[in-house]
């Protein structure tokens, strides 16, 4: 109670603090009255002062006195404050906007209490052995078995399909879950009721579901939408419920729907291991003591199921928070996320230079301002102090009107990348949370020291009497500040440099992406997708329907050729296959991954490319159970598989394929020109086609060759053709192979990556400029004595013109030297991300110094014109 | 202009009190009644005083209030809580015990 106590009483006295300073003014007035001799009573307004110490409430009013101050001196150069608080906006702006995305993808928690969730997994006891999923029998055993550990244990299985919201079918994630997934992981249901006990059991067949927030709000937030239907694979699905807004389960992407567990008809048997498990662990248990309980059940349930859980034992571990990392290399995804944090930081540290540069070239034209407050007895600490108050009032706006810039960021990155994802998914809300604003408040008080405390100290740290008489013999020799303010700026320019340098190679590997050859003839024809699975098909009616859809289009007037593939080049993801010369010992040594398409007849006529040797599938080759196995394979593979000139005849074998009748040998029938099937790879990567017949693939790209003029012309008649052969028939997409390209996920994601690495060097540069800007006009300023003598002696205007720009040159140049380095080695950390572009570009080499150099040079030239208008009458009574 | 109060270090707040637990005075009357107590030996500057009760009051060891003196003049009047009783006592056992040490030391010596 005591210190509560005296808490509150303070509190009293700050709130009435009026009162409290006229008791003690009357009471102090009373005691002089009463005194024999009043003139011995002291200093009143000093007593008081000291008395109103006792309610410690000192270091509130310094602050609110320094802010005042502070406010008003920053209002009367309201250049210097704007150009202070843009600064730092971008700095700390771009800052907030990938802590946004760093904390919405990797931070934030996506589900309640999060230290309490483990995921379940199933290990080999081998030593290399694997991993898998549990199935749902020893879902329900190990439940049971391991109430002593976990409160509850969830389950759920991961699937593909087909999504018809009324808008037609879209490729999405689905969960199957148990009934108790969203209780467990604390998922609230913005709508409607989680699933029960009855509707989890495999073969339940409960046609339900709940729906993802962000499907919800796609299909207008219709608050009546519990009890309709969404077709799922072509089925009805009612609507029980709507998750809450951010929930994704474990991971990111979230599903856009969750289903019952019974609706995935793969979980009956006990050797289905298909079910991801989580558990939350109960409060009162320590989490060391999951894995023994984990291992003890793990060995039960390998003595009641020897056949299937033989082998196998149970670990736990937090859930991954990633579902799957978009593209092929997961090292480049982590790079690009580091580069992703570390330019921001750097362009916030080229605001930090550039503030100091700012306040330094400020606080000279104040000198002498400190130096009067100094000799009144303003203590050093209290300068700095006042000082320092300055700068978190422009950290504060600056942060403020960063927060603002970042959110236009965030919105515009994620816009971006958004319409291009493969699968439609559901990304936790980006919103600004607690870590978000304490990373900012951090970012602010950061660069308030770095660029306020700094300064301020190294003005204070001048005798008093020399600045009061200024100058004197200073002309010779570089002040501490001109050669603080030099280094400042070379190391400005030289990590400007660096970021144009960056952007630079970004942007010219988003240009030759999007010229990039596929080799072959990209224009004048369209592609549409179909995937008959999403609507319930089956291999045999699926297969009907694709061959119908390219003859019907066949007979299309104005359509020269049209054929189907497993792929096309260019959408992201390529289906791969190791394939080596069939027969003799150990293929894989010899093995070549290939890129792997199931295709129809014509293919490679639609494509625009030629035979060189060989012949095209037959339509008998395009039905399953034809004679022989047969594959068509570019030149690229023939020659990496060494058969020369005579491929045709060869026979190949793919390797470490999982389907039964891999190991049968597929003899060669013809050779195709290599084309283009991703823009990542530096050398075109070779294919192996195989015809329909041999293999279904339910989602599958029609070709369609029109000519040039009518491709756009023929986008719709393509969408009427495939409704007339099959109302039903799930269309993914329609568009050109030109559009195609334009708009895929990678020549998006270079361009993309381009707009963010080009816009953080635009923004060095401006911040680069600025910082030249500022100290030039602080050297000119300290040498207008200097200058005015020249003048009055008769120099040339135009010589010292020159003179002043030369010396800023210098300066540059050192910088640009500096950033030269440093951009060659980030060229050569960058090479794996970009796309057509050499580490060593000399066009971004010699263009970003070049653009930096004559930015630099027009931020010098208003101070030196500036030099030469000084008034020689003026200059030398200033003094 | 620091002026020798003749008090020992720390120990303002306790002498303050225990003027205050006789009677309730005001800040002139404490003052005197410092030095006439203390047979003119001790005397407490206004600049050390009217801290001292500004603690006292954010302590909650005494409490002010405003009443008319005897000679007619408005003076703030501080009377001590029972916290602040409290307070003092457990200030003079401290005191007592420090200064029997100190006694018994210098003796010794």
């Amino acid at each position: 109670m005591g210190i509560i106590g005296e808490w509150l009483r303070r509190l009293g006295f700050l709130l009435r603090r009026q009162a409290m300073e006229d008791d003690l003014r009357r009471e102090m007035e009373a005691h002089r009255a009463m005194m024999a001799d009043p003139r011995g009573f002291g200093n009143t307004l000093r007593l008081r002062d000291e008395a109103r110490d006792a309610w410690g409430w000192r270091w509130l009013d310094n602050l609110a006195q320094d802010s005042r101050f502070a406010w008003r001196t920053l209002r009367r150069s309201p250049g210097f404050t704007l150009t202070a608080i843009i600064t730092l906006a971008f700095g700390i702006g771009v800052n907030i906007g990938m802590l946004q995305v760093v904390n919405g993808l990797l931070l934030r928690p996506l589900y309640e209490g999060p230290e309490q969730i483990l995921e379940v997994h199933t290990r080999s006891t081998k030593p290399d052995g694997g991993a898998r999923g549990l199935s749902y029998a020893n879902y329900l055993d190990l439940r049971e078995g391991t109430k002593t550990v976990f409160a509850d244990l969830a389950a759920s299985s991961f699937l593909l399909v087909g999504v018809d919201a009324g808008d037609g079918p879209r490729r999405a994630i689905a969960f199957a879950v148990t009934a108790n997934y969203f209780d467990v992981l604390g998922g609230r249901l913005a709508l409607g009721r989680p699933f029960v006990q009855s509707e989890e059991r495999p073969g339940a067949d409960a046609r339900l579901a709940i729906i993802s927030h962000r499907l919800w709000q796609q299909r207008g937030a219709d608050p009546t939408i519990i009890g309709r239907t969404v077709r799922i694979n072509g089925d009805p699905f009612t609507v029980v419920g709507v998750a809450a807004e951010g929930f994704t389960g474990t991971g990111i992407p979230g599903p856009e729907v969750w289903l019952p567990l019974g609706a995935d008809d793969r979980l009956s048997a006990r050797d289905s291991h298909e079910l991801a498990v989580v558990g939350r662990v109960r409060a009162d248990v320590p989490v060391e003591n999951v894995a023994p309980a984990l291992a003890t059940s793990a060995r039960r349930l390998e003595q009641a199921f020897p056949d299937v859980n033989g082998g196998y034992t149970l670990t736990a571990s937090p859930p991954s928070r990633l579902l799957f990392m978009p593209g092929s290399g997961s090292a480049i995804t982590a790079l690009l996320a580091l580069l992703l944090m570390v330019m921001p930081a750097i362009v916030l540290l080229v605001a930090c230079l550039n503030l100091a540069d700012l306040l330094l070239a400020r606080g000279h034209i104040r000198r002498q301002e400190l130096a009067i407050r100094s000799s009144l007895g303003g203590g050093r600490w209290r300068i700095t102090r006042q000082l320092l108050t300055e700068g978190m009032l422009l950290a504060f706006a600056g942060a403020a009107a960063g927060a603002v810039l970042s959110s236009w960021a965030t919105d515009a990155v994620m816009a971006s990348i958004r319409p291009v994802l493969p699968v439609a998914l559901s990304l936790p809300a980006l919103d600004i949370d607690w870590r978000v604003i304490a990373g900012t408040v951090g970012f602010s008080m950061a660069a308030s020291l770095v660029f306020g405390a700094w300064p301020a100290w190294s003005l204070t740290s001048r005798a008093v009497v020399s600045d009061l008489k200024r100058h004197v013999g200073e002309e010779g020799r570089q002040p501490g500040g001109i050669r603080i303010g030099k280094a400042l700026v070379v190391c400005q320019v030289a990590l400007s440099l660096l970021l144009l340098t960056t952007g630079g190679l970004f942007l010219m590997s988003a240009m030759s992406a999007a010229t990039a050859d596929p080799g072959f003839a990209l224009d004048g024809g369209v592609l549409a997708e179909v995937d008959p699975g999403l609507a319930g098909y089956d291999e045999a009616r699926g297969r009907q329907l694709h061959l119908a859809l390219v003859d019907r289009l066949r007979a299309v007037p104005g359509i020269e050729a049209a054929s189907i593939g497993s792929s096309f080049p260019f959408n992201g993801f390529g289906d791969s296959r190791l394939v080596a010369p069939a027969g003799g010992a150990d293929p894989q040594s010899r093995s070549v991954d290939a890129v792997f398409a199931v295709v129809g007849r014509d293919y490679a006529r639609v494509l625009g490319l030629p035979l060189l040797t060989g012949r095209d599938f037959s339509d008998a080759e395009m039905l399953p159970g034809s004679a022989e196995r047969v594959a068509i394979i570019d030149d690229a593979l023939a020659q990496r598989l060494g058969f020369g000139t005579n491929a045709v005849g060869q026979l190949i074998q793919f390797v470490e394929d999982e389907a039964s009748d891999a190991k049968q040998p597929l003899r060669v029938i013809g050779i195709v020109p290599t084309i283009n099937h991703s823009l990542g790879n530096a050398h075109p990567f070779p294919h192996v086609y195989v015809p329909l017949g041999q293999r279904y693939e339910s989602a599958m790209t029609l070709h369609i060759r029109t000519g040039k003029e009518s491709e756009r012309a023929m986008l719709g008649t393509v969408g009427r053709v495939i409704r007339d052969v099959d109302p039903r028939a799930p269309v993914l997409r329609i568009t050109t192979w030109r559009d195609h390209l334009d708009t895929g996920i990678e020549v998006v994601m270079f361009r993309t990556g381009a707009r963010v690495f080009s816009a953080f060097g635009v923004i060095a540069l401006l911040l680069a400029v600025i910082g030249v800007y500022g100290v030039k006009s602080y050297v000119v300023s300290r040498r207008t004595r200097e200058f005015g003598i020249r003048i009055a002696t008769g120099a040339q205007p135009r010589a010292l013109l020159w003179q002043v720009l030369r010396e800023g040159s210098r300066t540059t140049i050192i910088g640009i030297g500096i950033g030269l380095l440093l951009a060659l080695g980030a060229g050569q950390f960058l090479q794996g991300m970009l796309y057509g572009v050499r580490s060593v570009e000399p066009l971004v080499l010699a263009g970003a110094p070049l653009i930096l150099f004559a930015a630099s040079l027009l931020a010098s030239f208003i101070p030196a014109v500036r030099a030469t208008r000084v008034d020689p009458t003026v200059a030398l009574r200033s003094e | 202009m620091p002026r020798d109060t003749g008090l020992p270090p720390g120990t303002l707040m306790m002498v303050v009190l225990r003027v205050l637990s006789r009677q309730p005075l005001h800040g002139y009357a404490i003052a005197q009644t410092i030095r006439q107590r203390s047979g003119d030996e001790l005397s407490v500057e206004e600049g050390s005083l009217y801290p001292a009760l500004q603690k006292l009051l954010i302590k909650g060891w005494v409490k002010g209030s405003w009443r008319e003196s005897d000679s007619g003049r408005q003076v703030r009047e501080y009377r001590i809580t029972a916290s602040g009783r409290r307070q003092l006592e457990d200030e003079m056992a401290e005191y007592r015990r420090m200064s029997s040490a100190i006694d018994l030391l210098l003796k010794e010596a």
